[in-house]
C-alpha cells in the first residue's frame, strides 16, 4: 500500500560519509599491531600459542580424573570463602550506597563534594584487588580479614561507580516534584532517587557477591584466607587432580548464585 | 497574594524566558495561563516557587521575597505550594500512597522520612487528599500501573497533601485524552472553590482556558500580553496573544465530538 506524498517535496541528497570513521578503523588496527607485533609489542603469535598449547595436555591431564575423596576437605576453606563475600558485600555495598550519591551530579550540585568523591573512587579502583590484599595481609597478618578488607575497597569502588552512574540517568521529574514541595536534599534522594535506581543496586550488589566468591580464590593465593589458600597449596603439591575438585566445586558455586540473583531480579524490576 | 515586581528571567544560554513582569494575583484566584510554547508560561509558575531563579526584579508570595529567600525559608515557602506536572512526575515504582506522602515530606522531619515511618497524622491527610480526587483504592497500588488520567490524580492529590495555600500547574492536561482532561480540570476547578486554593494554571488549548479561566493571562515571547477575564478572552484577544491565527490544534474540543473537525 503506497499513500500519496504531498508535492513539493525534495528529498536531500545523502551526506558525504565522514572520513573519521576510516581514520579510526585505522588507527584502531595499527595500535593493536603495536601491541601484537615483535618489533615493538610484546610478540603475540598466534601460530606459537597453537604449539605451546600441546605442551600443556600432559599437565593438563592430571587434571583428570578429580579425586572426590578431597571434596570434604574443601567445605571448611569453601565455607569461609563464602563468609568473607558475605561481609565484605553487606559492608562494601552498605557504604556504597551513600557514597554513589555524593558521587553523581543529580543528586550532588556541590562541585567540590563530587569531584572530591569521584577522585577517591577513582583512586580505590586504581589498585586491584590483589594488591590491597598484600597490602592487608602485611598490615593485620594472614587470615580472612585481610581478605574482606581487600574486597571491601574494591566492592566500594565498584559498586560506586555503576550505582552512580545509573543515578545520573534518573527521571528527573520526581525529583522536581520532591523540591516543589519543599523537601531537603536528603528527602529527596530517598524518596525521589532511591526506589529508581533500587533494582539496580540489589543487582549489582549480587554481581559484586559473585565476584567476591571468585576474587577469593586469587586473594587466598597471597595469605588471605578462603579457599585461595587451598588452591595454592595444593597447586605447590601439584595435586591437580585435588584441584580440579575446587575448580569444579567453584565452578558450580558461582552458577547456582547466578541462578538466584537472575530469580531475585526478576522479581524486582 | 502573589506579587511579580519587574520579574525577568535570563537563561544561561542567554534565552529570556521573562521579560519585567508585573503581575499580582490574588487570593483564591483561578488563574489560567495562556501563550505558545516557549512564551514563559512554565518559567513564570516556577518563579513562583523558586524553582527556576529570577535574573531580575522579584516574585513576592505572602510577603515573602522568593529572591532573597534562604534555602530553608525557600522550602518552608515552597511546602506551601503545591504543584502539578504535564508528566505527572511520580515515582513509578512505588505505590501511590509513597507518592502521595511525598508532599507531607516538609513536615516529616528528616530522620523520620528516612526511614519512611511517616506519622498517624500525615497517612491521614494523604489518605484525605486520595479522597478527594476519588482514587483512594489505589493506594498501595505501585503508581506504574495507573492509568494516566489516574496518575495526574495522584499528582493532585500530592500537591493537597501539602495542605497549600497555591497550587501551581504546568500543563495538567497535555498529556491526557480530551474526556480524562476536562475530569482533571474540573477536580482543579472544584479544589480551588471548596478549599478557596489560589490556582495557577498553564494550558495551550484556548477553549479549556476559556471554560476554567476565572482570569485569563496571556504571554508572548516571555512578556504579558494580555490580563483578563475568560469571558473577554474572545478569537480576537487569543490571536493577538498566539501573534497568529488560531488553528484547530489550539482547541481540544468537545470531547462528545471527537473526533469531529474542529472549526478554526
Amino acid at each position: 500500500m503506497t499513500t500519496a506524498a504531498p508535492p513539493g517535496q525534495a528529498r536531500p541528497a545523502r551526506p558525504a560519509r565522514s572520513p573519521w570513521a576510516i581514520v579510526a578503523f585505522l588507527g584502531f588496527a595499527a595500535f593493536t599491531w603495536w601491541a601484537a607485533s615483535d618489533e615493538f609489542g610484546i610478540g603475540f603469535d598466534v601460530a606459537r600459542v597453537i604449539t605451546n598449547l600441546t605442551r600443556g595436555a600432559d599437565i593438563l591431564a592430571e587434571f583428570f580424573p578429580p579425586n572426590w575423596e578431597y571434596l570434604p576437605r574443601t567445605f571448611g576453606p569453601m565455607l569461609e570463602t563464602f563468609q568473607m563475600a558475605v561481609i565484605a558485600s553487606v559492608i562494601g555495598c552498605g557504604v556504597a550506597l551513600p557514597v554513589s550519591f555524593l558521587a553523581s551530579r543529580v543528586t550532588t550540585p556541590n562541585l567540590v563534594t563530587y569531584l572530591v568523591n569521584r577522585s577517591l573512587l577513582n583512586l580505590i579502583r586504581a589498585l586491584p584487588d590483589l594488591l590491597y590484599a598484600l597490602i592487608f595481609v602485611a598490615a593485620v597478618g594472614v587470615g580472612p580479614l585481610p581478605g574482606i578488607l581487600a574486597l571491601v575497597l574494591f566492592n566500594v569502588g565498584v559498586t560506586a561507580k555503576l550505582l552512580s552512574e545509573t543515578v545520573d540517568g534518573v527521571d528527573p521529574g520526581p525529583i522536581e516534584a520532591a523540591n516543589a514541595a519543599g523537601a531537603t536534599r536528603t528527602q529527596v534522594v530517598r524518596w525521589s532517587v532511591l526506589p529508581q535506581v533500587l533494582p539496580n543496586y540489589v543487582a549489582y550488589s549480587l554481581y559484586v557477591f559473585e565476584l567476591n566468591i571468585r576474587a577469593s580464590a586469587v586473594l587466598g593465593i597471597v595469605g588471605a584466607g578462603g579457599i585461595g589458600n587451598l588452591i595454592n597449596t595444593e597447586r605447590r603439591f601439584f595435586r591437580y587432580d585435588n584441584l580440579m575438585v575446587i575448580l569444579i566445586e567453584i565452578f558450580v558455586f558461582v552458577f547456582v548464585i547466578e541462578l538466584i540473583s537472575i530469580w531475585l531480579r526478576r522479581k524486582l524490576v | 497574594m502573589i506579587r511579580f515586581e519587574n520579574a525577568s528571567v535570563t537563561y544561561p544560554g542567554g534565552v529570556e524566558a521573562l521579560k519585567d513582569v508585573t503581575l499580582e494575583i490574588p487570593d483564591g484566584q483561578m488563574v489560567v495561563i495562556v501563550g505558545l510554547s516557549g512564551a514563559g508560561k512554565s518559567t513564570l509558575i516556577r518563579a513562583i516557587n523558586g524553582l527556576v531563579p529570577l535574573t531580575g526584579g522579584d516574585v513576592v508570595v505572602d510577603g515573602v521575597s522568593v529572591r532573597e529567600a534562604k534555602p530553608k525559608e525557600l522550602r518552608e515557602l515552597r511546602s506551601t505550594i503545591g504543584m502539578i506536572f504535564q508528566t505527572f512526575n511520580l515515582v513509578r515504582r512505588t505505590s501511590v500512597l509513597n507518592n502521595v506522602l511525598m508532599g507531607r515530606l516538609h513536615g516529616a522531619g528528616t530522620l523520620r522520612s528516612l526511614v519512611g515511618a511517616y506519622r498517624a497524622e500525615d497517612i491521614e491527610i494523604a489518605m484525605q487528599s486520595l479522597e478527594r480526587v476519588g482514587i483512594v483504592e489505589k493506594a498501595y497500588v505501585r503508581a506504574s500501573n495507573l492509568s494516566g488520567g489516574q496518575q495526574q490524580r495522584v499528582g493532585i492529590a500530592r500537591a493537597l497533601a501539602q495542605q497549600p495555600k497555591i497550587i501551581l500547574a504546568d500543563e495538567p492536561v497535555a498529556s491526557l485524552d480530551p474526556p480524562t482532561s476536562h475530569v482533571v480540570m474540573r477536580d482543579l476547578q472544584r479544589i480551588n472553590r471548596d478549599l478557596g486554593i489560589t490556582t495557577i494554571i498553564n494550558l495551550h488549548f484556548l477553549d479549556l482556558a476559556k471554560v476554567y479561566g476565572e482570569r485569563i493571562v496571556g504571554m508572548r515571547a516571555g512578556e504579558l500580553v494580555y490580563d483578563g477575564t475568560g469571558a473577554q478572552a474572545d478569537e480576537h484577544v487569543f490571536r493577538d496573544i498566539y501573534g497568529r491565527s488560531l488553528t484547530a490544534d489550539d482547541v481540544m474540543g468537545d470531547p462528545s465530538e471527537r473526533p469531529a473537525t474542529i472549526a478554526g
